[in-house]
């Protein structure tokens, strides 16, 4: 079992999140999921502009854990696919609280460039 | 697939053997599933494979060495008495070779010379006294291995600046060893109680 630990840091602190780290927290906010599930969501999420590799995947779910920020749901396999078992992570409190503060940064960014008319406005 | 996942369990001899073991058989399966599931089986699937290898083994193997490093230093004696160690073989080389270059340069080339070569053996003495009293567990140990580093590494930035009789070996020697026990004190102090205190 990987590491875990108690968060004692502020949400803030962990920002800005790096896009694949967001995005494997903006998948278990809906639950559960093994890794090829997490792989598979941002994927079809941001129509293949992610794409994450197992090392980036697995990586960045490590840091997540020893930050307490996701834990381990337990291994059983996915009816869906095979008969292996499989890990599942899911979100801690902490790892919402984290997920939350990025999205308001992110749009504080986005109503920044909106008011810029650097999107949302049609262009001439 | 099974020549496939060969090559990539070849690949995942890229991440530290930790994370091997922690993850290694889920990124087998998440390969195998990627295997069956994408149409681009061919060069751009391994392409981004490589790539995925490239980009996050080396940032795990840092994380895993510093990990190594931290549990290191919080059971550190070992270290503090080979800095200890260090301390006194390059004081000892310091002074001796400030001796011997301003021996070789003559002695009475001018005052400061004369006070480089002299500010030197100081200098190279008190890591010399620095390193015993770490050796010796000694109170204050500590604190007087922070002033010989910071001495010695003023006085051969200055010679270097001001005069420059200094070799490069002598220069080097008290200019990476003090800033190395300097950095090394200081993680030390960081890393708090669980430390190795030696004041």
């Amino acid at each position: 079992m990987a590491r875990q630990k108690k968060i004692a840091r502020a949400p803030e602190s962990y920002l800005p999140l790096p896009p694949a780290t967001f995005q494997i927290l903006l998948t278990l906010v809906d639950g559960e999921r093994h890794g090829y599930a997490i792989m598979r969501e941002v994927a079809e999420r941001t129509d293949g502009a992610v794409r994450l590799g197992p090392g980036t995947l697995y990586g960045a779910l490590k840091r997540l854990l020893e930050a307490g920020l996701v834990e381990e749901g337990g291994e059983r396999p996915d009816p869906d696919m095979d008969d292996e078992r499989r890990r599942y992570y899911r979100l801690a409190k902490p790892g919402l609280s984290v997920a939350r503060a990025e999205a308001r940064r992110l749009e504080g960014m986005v109503r920044a460039a909106r008011q810029k008319k650097l999107i949302g406005v049609e262009p001439a | 697939m099974r020549a496939a996942e060969r090559v990539y369990r070849l690949l995942l001899r890229a991440y530290p053997a930790g994370f091997r073991a922690e993850y290694g058989r889920e990124m087998v399966l998440v390969f195998r599933d990627r295997r069956r599931d994408e149409s681009a089986r061919g060069i751009r699937f391994w392409s981004e494979m490589i790539w995925d290898v490239a980009r996050s083994a080396p940032a795990l193997r840092l994380d895993a060495f510093r990990i190594r490093w931290e549990e290191d230093i919080q059971t550190g004696e070992e270290k503090m008495r080979t800095m200890a160690i260090l301390a006194v073989l390059i004081g000892v080389t310091e002074a001796a070779n400030a001796l011997a270059e301003g021996w070789a340069g003559g002695i009475a080339n001018g005052g400061f010379w004369l006070a480089g070569i002299i500010l030197t053996v100081v200098a190279g003495t008190l890591l010399v006294v620095a390193g015993v009293a770490m050796l010796r567990r000694a109170p204050g140990a500590v604190p007087s291995a922070r002033v010989a580093a910071i001495t010695c590494l003023t006085v051969v930035v200055l010679i270097r600046l001001v005069d420059g009789w200094m070799s490069i070996f002598g220069t080097l020697l008290g200019i990476v060893f003090p800033i190395a026990l300097l950095f090394f004190l200081w993680w030390t102090r960081r890393r708090g109680p669980s430390a190795p205190t030696m004041a």
